[in-house]
């Protein structure tokens, strides 16, 4: 079964048509990375599945019923921009309200689990404006997990946090997949989403270019040599008459695609009179990948 | 792979749960002790300072009111006002409700606390069931704060307390049920106007002083027709009340709620959420 099945589905913000006949598939239980370009269409379509917003067309399923039925719609949640919290009131009490909101029974061991889950059960206490924004983000988080929702939709939840708070997110949404619900999370950090997703989308132009798994990617990204030499315009010109793809990054590093051995190329090279610095293999990650992807390429 | 299941929540376990939040709210409103206390107060100033004498000129300003529950409304059903103490009655509370529901759907749409709300709880009615039933509480605490007001005021400065009590009772008790037509129209505004804050503010507090109806009863004199609308029903409930003015508010309170609600609903149910 899948969590979410998306078919055809399109929206028209008057003439702008943000959604182009998008389909998408996330099944049960995924970590599924939304990713796309900024106005791609992806807070639409999030803002679509969560019954936020309306669909022009297409129909949207989730765990094969309407996106529209009250009973999946109560079984599932979402951090989208804001979380909704009211300013003046603690953590605790703002997280007390949803689980009423909730109608949660047991709602203070609730509070307690979810805050435990995003490490915030220290600052329960302290007033939601006064929280940092990675704070706040976590508490949306776990506004989002009470009642164990089988869907959890975020919208961008890492942007805006330093290196300790991705870290900590990163911790979360592992922690929340363990539980067994299905994620879909948006991001513009696809190197923090590379470590967590299971699933991917990527969007353009509101319709979706690729979906793939974690393992697809894994295989579809190219492996490469990469070195650095004393000279570096003569070794790439050599390495060029011998292999077909060979081209210069932006860090200053010559990469060759070609399927050989680092101890080839540094013999090869030798032989040509051109020392090497440094040289290892490597291998391109979902950013260039997607980055690879916009400009059309493999 | 777990099976997984998925219970849908009644109406009443929906509705128990998004009231827990607002009553919650309610009480944690600073604007809603504010509200209660000037309900409070105006009575009591206004019955309290008439018939003070002016100590420039010495004179006594002929007082508005000989009877203390003049203020809570008039003898007969006046929908034509012809000065300021025709018009200064209990539903000047219905003006403070209006801003009370303005400012909790303002809050709802401003914190992102609808989007939470509407991703779990796809029937938008519990919604504005939800802000109706809180609108018309905070509104019939005012109307309780504004009758002890009243009282205060009358014993501080002195005016009768003649009064046939069931009447009182019962124009009391009518108010407070018109209180529940006037949270619905409120909310309805509010949804209308959701993301012009100020214009949902300043739309509650035109038709909360009934102008229209004045207007249409300048036009059309005192007729029982106007009893019709919220503003005419809660004029109706005066110091003559007998059971027939509890029928006709409930009936009029209640009807208006269906329209607005069902209204709202349809808009909420056809909008986007941004």
């Amino acid at each position: 079964m899948n969590a979410i099945e998306i078919k055809g589905l399109t929206k028209n913000f008057k003439e702008k048509q943000a959604l182009c006949g998008l389909d998408m598939t996330v099944p049960v239980g995924a970590i599924y990375g939304f990713i796309g370009e900024n106005g791609s269409g992806k807070s639409t379509t999030e803002k679509i599945i969560c019954g936020l917003i309306h669909k022009s067309s297409g129909t949207v399923k989730l765990f094969s019923k309407d996106h529209t039925d009250p009973e999946i719609r109560s079984q599932m949640s979402a951090l989208i921009e804001a979380p909704g919290c009211f300013p003046n009131m603690s953590v605790w009490n703002n997280m007390m309200l949803q689980a009423a909101n909730l109608d949660i029974s047991n709602a203070e061991q609730e509070v307690v689990k979810v805050l435990k889950l995003v490490r915030m059960e220290g600052a329960a206490g302290n007033k939601y404006k006064n929280c940092s924004l990675g704070m706040k983000q976590r508490v949306g988080i776990a506004m989002a997990l009470l009642g164990n929702p089988k869907l959890l939709v975020l919208d961008e939840p890492i942007n805006g946090l330093d290196a300790d708070g991705m870290r900590i997110m990163r911790e979360v949404l592992t922690d929340i997949s363990k539980t067994g619900a299905t994620v879909v999370i948006s991001s513009h950090i696809l190197g923090e989403l590379e470590k967590i997703a299971t699933h991917y989308g990527i969007i353009k132009g509101g319709k979706m270019l690729k979906e793939m798994t974690a393992a697809e990617l894994e295989a579809d990204c190219r492996t490469y040599t990469a070195l650095q030499a004393k000279d570096m315009s003569r070794a790439k010109a050599i390495l060029s008459c011998k292999y077909s793809h060979v081209e210069e990054d932006e860090s200053g590093y010559i990469r060759v695609y070609d399927t050989v051995t680092p101890e080839e190329i540094v013999c090869y090279l030798y032989e040509n009179g051109i020392i090497i610095t440094e040289i290892g293999k490597a291998k391109i990650g979902l950013e260039e990948y997607y980055i690879d992807l916009m400009k059309g390429g493999k | 792979m777990k099976e997984l299941n998925f219970k849908s929540p009644t109406f009443f376990e929906r509705l128990r749960g998004m009231l827990g939040v607002d009553f919650y709210r309610l009480f944690h409103t600073p604007m809603f002790y504010i509200f209660l206390a000037i309900a409070a107060v105006i009575p009591a100033m206004i019955l309290g300072t008439m018939g003070m004498e002016n100590p420039q000129t010495g004179t006594v300003a002929e007082p508005l009111y000989t009877n203390t529950w003049h203020i809570i409304a008039a003898e007969t059903p006046l929908y034509v006002v012809n000065n300021i103490a025709d018009y200064a009655n209990m539903n000047m509370v219905f003006i403070f409700g209006g801003i009370m529901v303005s400012i909790f759907i303002g809050h709802d749409y401003k914190s992102g606390y609808v989007k939470q709300l509407f991703t779990t709880h796809a029937k938008k009615q519990d919604y504005m069931l939800s802000k109706t039933i809180i609108g018309a509480f905070s509104m019939a605490c005012m109307c309780i704060t504004y009758l002890l007001g009243a009282v205060g005021g009358g014993l501080f400065a002195g005016t009768a307390f003649e009064v046939n009590v069931g009447s009182l009772v019962i124009a009391v008790i009518s108010k407070m049920i018109m209180s529940l037509g006037w949270a619905s129209l409120y909310t309805f505004l509010n949804i209308i106007f959701r993301r012009y804050f100020g214009v949902s503010i300043v739309s509650c507090f035109f038709f909360g002083t009934g102008i229209l109806i004045i207007g249409a009863a300048a036009v059309f004199g005192n007729n029982a027709i106007l009893n019709i609308f919220l503003y005419g029903s809660s004029v109706y409930a005066c110091l003559s009340s007998s059971v027939l003015t509890l029928i006709v508010c409930l009936i009029c309170s209640a009807a208006w709620t269906a329209v607005y609600t069902v209204a709202g609903t349809r808009i909420l149910s056809k909008c986007d959420v941004y």
